[in-house]
């Protein structure tokens, strides 16, 4: 009887993926507008018109062929990095040390792709590939393993990796990986020697009408395949199953005997993989070459891109794409408009920031309201139970029976 | 290897160490009241910027030692304001302290340009040789034999502010009241409730405070170590005192041990490249080791810290103070 009643309540309010998808779309437009709102008073304080301002950014993406390959190419990197953050959140960690993981898993693949000249291009790409996610994996498993065996916190021993990561890179460039061959006659001091042309990705903008200085490759692909693979793993498999009960609650997880310990090192090294594979667009794509002071703060801006694709691998690609926009508008904006450039990087930040907010918010809401409706059901059993106490002169059934 | 070497890498060790100790001290304000900031590297960049702007306008009008010194003070002011976002965010809206720091540090690299290109009308640099303090000789150090004088010759008095720090900080939090129920916000926020203590006003200030030292900290940094903003300059510094906080075991005057020798391991490189042993060792390598000391440490390999009980936790009141 208590089932029935609980049906009845739970009909009168909206389903709950409804109410949680409909929620997130909420969240997300309300963080949207308010950084909109927020920027069009800085643009309306430099002078500007906020209505050109954002028509402005819109064109430089939207205005073209190769305006829309320009943000297609820089959304792959950001897809790998903000999904590489996405997979340790699921599992309740904070892997802050994409960005190191990232130009360890750049200068490995370099390394492959100086030595292994002797193959053929496409066995030169994969391996060039295979060693990035491997350099990713080396450097993820040092706080992994760290968490585990000595509970030292992922986050502080992920950002001191990143300081090491950029100190050993610049080591590999000025030492092992020097440009050797002074022969060009332009500054070679660091960086280290181009890659053969046979270790480079094949651009891909060509078969749409996308000029090559957009280096829209197969990079993107890559990355929109890295999304369903995850979406796969966190979804359809054991593994993802295992990090969401461990992020949810890891006594529950091991009290339903997980290994949490072994969930958490797993992650991290698919975390690490995919951050290796981050600067595969902008060096084996766009520049040829592993230049000194490689910290591109991919890594970090992968982070922002997360959160606002709310760690879900599709939402992911869409943040990715609506950064791209934004970042594109950059060079539209420094033509079309006496704004900086720099206020796009400010709008960014707004977005960010507002979109971490709401969503709290939102979740709080969301939380106490559903606590309210758990209460709800419970008053109307105590009810619909006094009544049958009335009705019949017995107890009604005990409430854990559908609990 | 002449002593005189390690004079002047003890002198710019001292440069360093005002840096990261300033900066720690602010990370320590904010940990101890149970707010993780992460985003003192990017409060330190907002410094830099507003700090050499201030610099740059103020000295024609309040000459030297005090247009350096106002602008120092408001690059604090700079980025106190910042840090006023993360406080907004992780006290009022908890929101995960440590994804706040992360948005701090990557709008902060976009605040600093969009001043700049105000400020300076280019977005990456202001123009170099802007003024700064007289620098000073320390007496009686200064004429230490062997050339290890150098290393008390010619600094800039705000490294003498930086030593003299400790004093009003390691005050605050262990002989008042104001820092007993401080530090009672970080360890155990529910139990300071218990007893009337608001934890929100507390946490607001220790995290404004914190922005304010970072920022004062960059301003330094800026204004009277290179002489101009250049965008980048903090290198990390912000990290290294994060570092050394941790080191220091959230303690002021072990924060002092701490941010000296990871501030002597920057200036090896730079001073200590042809002393024997040291000196074979590649610069990078030197310069990770606050890293992996850090690590070190946070493993339990070599000794034990204990981070305050509450921080990184949001704060439930039921009423919300």
């Amino acid at each position: 009887m208590a089932t029935v009643e609980a049906t009845t309540v739970r009909e009168a309010h909206r389903p709950e993926w409804v109410e949680n998808i409909g929620g997130q779309l909420l969240a997300l437009l309300t963080a949207l507008g308010i950084a909109v709102l927020l920027g069009s008073v800085i643009v309306i304080a430099y002078g500007e018109s906020p209505l050109v301002v954002y028509s402005a950014i819109l064109s430089g993406s939207f205005g073209d062929a190769t305006g829309l390959g320009y943000v297609l190419a820089n959304a792959g990197p950001l897809i790998f990095s903000a999904l590489a953050v996405s997979v340790c959140f699921k599992g309740g960690m904070f892997n802050i040390g994409v960005e190191g993981q990232f130009i360890v898993g750049m200068a490995s693949a370099s390394f492959a792709a100086l030595t292994f000249t002797f193959l053929p291009a496409p066995l030169l790409v994969l391996s060039v590939l295979v060693f990035g996610v491997l350099g990713g994996m080396a450097w993820a498993a040092v706080p992994a393993i760290l968490k585990v065996k000595t509970g030292a916190h992922e986050v502080v021993t992920t950002i001191m990796m990143n300081g090491i990561a950029a100190s050993l890179v610049a080591w590999v460039i000025r030492g092992p990986l020097r440009y050797e061959d002074i022969g060009g006659g332009f500054n070679v001091n660091l960086r280290t020697d181009p890659f053969p042309d046979a270790a480079m990705i094949p651009d891909l903008g060509h078969l749409f009408g996308i000029r090559s200085s957009a280096r829209l490759s197969w990079v993107l692909p890559m990355a929109i395949v890295a999304a369903a693979v995850v979406w796969f793993i966190m979804r359809r498999m054991r593994l993802g199953y295992e990090a969401r009960a461990v992020g949810a609650s890891p006594g529950s997880a091991r009290a339903a005997g997980i290994s949490i310990g072994a969930v958490q090192v797993k992650l991290f090294l698919l975390s690490g993989a995919l951050a290796g594979l981050v600067g595969i667009q902008q060096l084996f794509a766009d520049q040829g070459f592993l230049p000194a002071g490689y910290e591109a703060g991919i890594g970090f801006t992968g982070i922002a891109v997360a959160f606002l694709g709310q760690n879900s691998p599709v939402g992911i690609v869409f943040a990715a794409l609506l950064w791209g926009v934004l970042a594109r508008g950059e060079t539209s904006l420094q033509l079309e408009t006496d704004v900086p450039r720099e206020f796009i990087i400010i709008l960014q930040g707004l977005l960010i920031m507002s979109v971490v907010v709401t969503y709290q918010v939102a979740k709080r809401r969301l939380f106490s309201r559903q606590l309210r409706r758990a209460a709800d059901v419970e008053d109307l059993r105590d009810a619909e139970a006094s009544v049958d106490i009335e009705r019949a002169g017995e107890p009604g059934p005990p409430r854990e029976v559908d609990r | 290897m002449p002593l005189g070497d390690i004079g002047a890498a003890i002198g710019i060790a001292l440069t360093y160490f005002t840096i990261i100790y300033l900066t720690g001290l602010g990370g320590l304000y904010s940990e101890r009241s149970g707010i993780v900031n992460i985003g003192l590297e990017g409060m330190m960049i907002v410094g830099t910027v507003t700090g050499s702007w201030g610099t740059a306008e103020l000295t024609p009008e309040l000459g030297l030692p005090w247009g350096p010194l106002a602008g120092i003070l408001i690059g604090a002011a700079a980025g106190a304001i910042f840090a006023s976002i993360h406080a907004l965010a992780t006290v009022t809206f908890k929101v995960d302290q440590i994804v706040s720091g992360v948005v701090i540090n990557l709008v902060a690299v976009g605040v600093a340009r969009f001043l700049s290109t105000i400020a300076f009308g280019q977005a990456t640099q202001s123009d170099s040789g802007q003024p700064h303090m007289d620098s000073i000789d320390i007496p009686l150090l200064s004429s230490l034999p062997w050339g290890l004088g150098r290393a008390f010759d010619g600094i800039s008095p705000m490294v003498v502010v930086a030593f003299l720090m400790v004093i009003p900080v390691w005050y605050s939090l262990y002989r008042t009241r104001w820092g007993l129920r401080l530090r009672s916000c970080g360890e155990n926020p529910e139990a300071a409730r218990s007893l009337g203590v608001r934890v929100s006003p507390y946490r607001y200030e220790a995290v404004l405070l914190s922005g304010a030292l970072a920022g004062m900290a960059g301003a330094f940094l800026a204004v009277e170590v290179n002489l101009s903003w250049n965008e980048g300059q903090t290198q990390g510094l912000g990290f290294i005192a994060l570092a050394a906080l941790i080191l220091s075991n959230w303690n002021p005057i072990r924060l002092m041990g701490a941010a000296f020798i990871f501030g002597f391991a920057q200036a090896i490189p730079l001073r200590l490249a042809d002393a024997p042993i040291i000196g074979a060792i590649p610069p990078e390598f030197i310069r990770m080791t606050p890293y992996v000391v850090t690590i070190i440490v946070l493993a339990g390999f070599v000794g034990k810290v204990r981070p305050p009980a509450a921080a990184g936790r949001a704060y439930e009141g039921s009423t919300g103070v």
